[in-house]
């Protein structure tokens, strides 16, 4: 389907971790390529290592073997060029909305006057004028994930990295984000990873799945999603979804392990 | 984007509700405050009475009659003042050292986990003798005037606060630092953005403690050895049987530290603001 260099490549990575009983072999010869601006979500059983994954792209964890490649080029993690949202909104309590939000490029050193002004904007488009003075503490569940949202946004990283952003909340604050994350990715031309162990998200949201084997994590098996619809509300109503979604589901054994 | 608007408005008003309690909460002060206020004007009678009777001994107990005296006497010539002056500013100096040398070293603990493990056994087996233990050696070193108080109440408070500080550090949000790292933060931005801030409760209600510590080195200091202060007026009187001047001086401590703690509080909500953000919602029981 693509013939340019990927955005991002993962090739051969291997990651063990050392354990009481043994070392922990948790990615195995992961490879898998992410172009611009695509939205590839990676879902597996749980303990297959979708979270070293993240953290291993993010920079936070080396892997043992292999290589991370962006733009081409052999790079040692993606820190200080990734976004990168958890179920946890890890909003730092201490910091206002507005501090919150220019957190990333204040990381950066990008002057204070320009980034407030610039977050103002974000605060007023994303629905949280009013609130820009008030501690996280003070809002609901979905509000602190859009403050989240909004500064991974602002900081405009060349790669955003989510880890079940929305698994917390409940299901009508899920959908409306999902929506708010669909388009801003499209307005802003970003190049997203999901990573989730629910199946439905990864359809109504993905370009591709990349589907994890159990541990050691290896890459099982690539699904590129068709469907064109622009909500992820849409997606689901979409008549190709449930193929989708069971084609997924199959290639997680998911029906096999049902009483087992 | 109708969602939105219906959120924001539901969201503004549930931020806005404090404000409405505010006087019934004023009110709540007030009765809290005059019930105190009648316990302990019912204690000072029954002790008065009590002692009237011959009951109790006035010569071992004092009397609140007694205490009145001795304190407007105290008050008149001076003294009162000029003691609690010295104990006050022996503590506060003491107090302001200790905690924040030993917060500044805790928190700076944090930079180099090889050195924090090398000096962690020392600062235990310190921590572990009781500080007015050192109380004749810092006397014969820094001399009977207030420094040697100072000294004392430094000496209290440091460790305390390292220790705090040190643990508050090491245990600073794990998420919230990989969040800082993937953005690309040098270890100096991990310390000034996320350990001093998230360290900075736990370092501040070490604070409220250590100002009592504050007190009490000051005073045994005062005790062993001075000319001045709270702990000397009850020192000497005491030697003297007078009990009604001991509870001038007792009271006066329990005073001053009073207003110390009601002060370190103030601090406290003005350099955590994040923390009162919902004070005003109590569930009834």
């Amino acid at each position: 389907m693509n013939t340019a260099v990927p955005k991002l490549s993962l090739r051969n990575v291997t990651k063990t971790f050392p354990a009481k009983g043994g070392d922990v072999n948790v990615l195995n010869k992961l490879s898998f390529d992410v172009y611009d601006q695509d939205f590839v979500s990676i879902i597996g059983p749980s303990g297959c290592g979708k979270s070293t994954v993240f953290n291993i792209i993010a920079g936070l964890l080396h892997p043992d073997e292999g290589e991370i490649r962006m733009d081409g080029e052999v790079v040692n993690g993606l820190r200080g060029k990734v976004g990168y949202m958890l179920q946890k909104d890890l909003l730092f309590p201490w910091r206002t909305v507005l501090e919150n939000v220019v957190l990333g490029l204040e990381v950066r050193g990008t002057p204070l006057s320009e980034s407030r002004e610039i977050a103002m904007e974000y605060i007023y488009t994303y629905g949280l004028a009013g609130f820009e003075h008030a501690y996280p503490k003070a809002l609901s569940g979905g509000m602190k994930q859009r403050v989240a949202l909004i500064r991974t946004l602002i900081y405009d990283p060349q790669v955003i990295l989510l880890d079940e952003p929305f698994s917390a909340l409940d299901y009508q604050t899920r959908l409306y984000l999902e929506g708010v994350l669909v388009e801003a990715v499209e307005t802003f031309k970003k190049t997203v990873i999901l990573v989730t162990h629910d199946i439905d998200e990864a359809v109504a949201l993905s370009k591709r799945v990349v589907v994890l084997s159990s541990r050691p994590g290896t890459v099982k098996a690539v699904h590129e999603i068709g469907l064109s619809q622009r909500t992820p509300i849409e997606s689901r109503s979409d008549p190709r979804f449930s193929g989708y979604f069971h084609a997924l589901c199959a290639e997680l054994d998911i029906q096999t392990k049902v009483g087992s | 984007m109708d969602e939105v608007l219906a959120r924001q408005s539901n969201d503004a008003e549930k931020i806005k509700r404090p404000a409405k309690f505010l006087t019934p909460q004023l009110k709540a002060t007030a009765s809290t405050l005059s019930i105190q206020l009648g316990m302990v004007f019912a204690f000072l009678l029954i002790w008065q009475f009590v002692v009237e009777r011959g009951w109790i001994s006035a010569f071992l107990a004092g009397s609140p009659a007694g205490i009145f005296s001795k304190l407007l006497e105290a008050v008149n010539n001076g003294s009162l003042w000029d003691n609690a002056k010295a104990t006050v500013i022996e503590a506060i100096a003491g107090f302001l050292i200790g905690s924040l040398l030993g917060s500044l070293l805790g928190l700076s603990l944090w930079y180099s986990s090889f050195f924090a493990r090398v000096v962690e056994p020392f600062i235990v087996a310190i921590n572990s003798v009781p500080k007015i233990a050192f109380a004749p050696i810092v006397i014969l070193w820094f001399g009977t005037g207030m420094v040697s108080k100072i000294m004392l109440a430094t000496s209290m408070t440091f460790i305390i606060a390292l220790i705090a500080a040190y643990e508050a550090a090491k245990n600073a949000d794990r998420d919230l630092q990989s969040l800082m790292l993937a953005l690309g933060s040098t270890k100096h931005q991990l310390f000034f953005k996320v350990v001093v801030p998230y360290s900075l409760p736990a370092i501040i209600a070490t604070f409220r403690i250590n100002i009592g510590f504050g007190l009490v080195g000051a005073v045994v200091g005062e005790f062993i050895s001075s000319s001045h202060g709270l702990g000397h007026m009850i020192f000497t009187a005491s030697s003297f049987y007078d009990l009604d001047t001991v509870w001038v001086g007792l009271f006066t401590l329990m005073l001053v530290g009073f207003i110390l703690y009601y002060v370190v509080d103030r601090v406290e909500r003005r350099l955590l603001p994040w923390k009162q953000a919902d004070s005003g919602q109590r569930f009834r029981v």
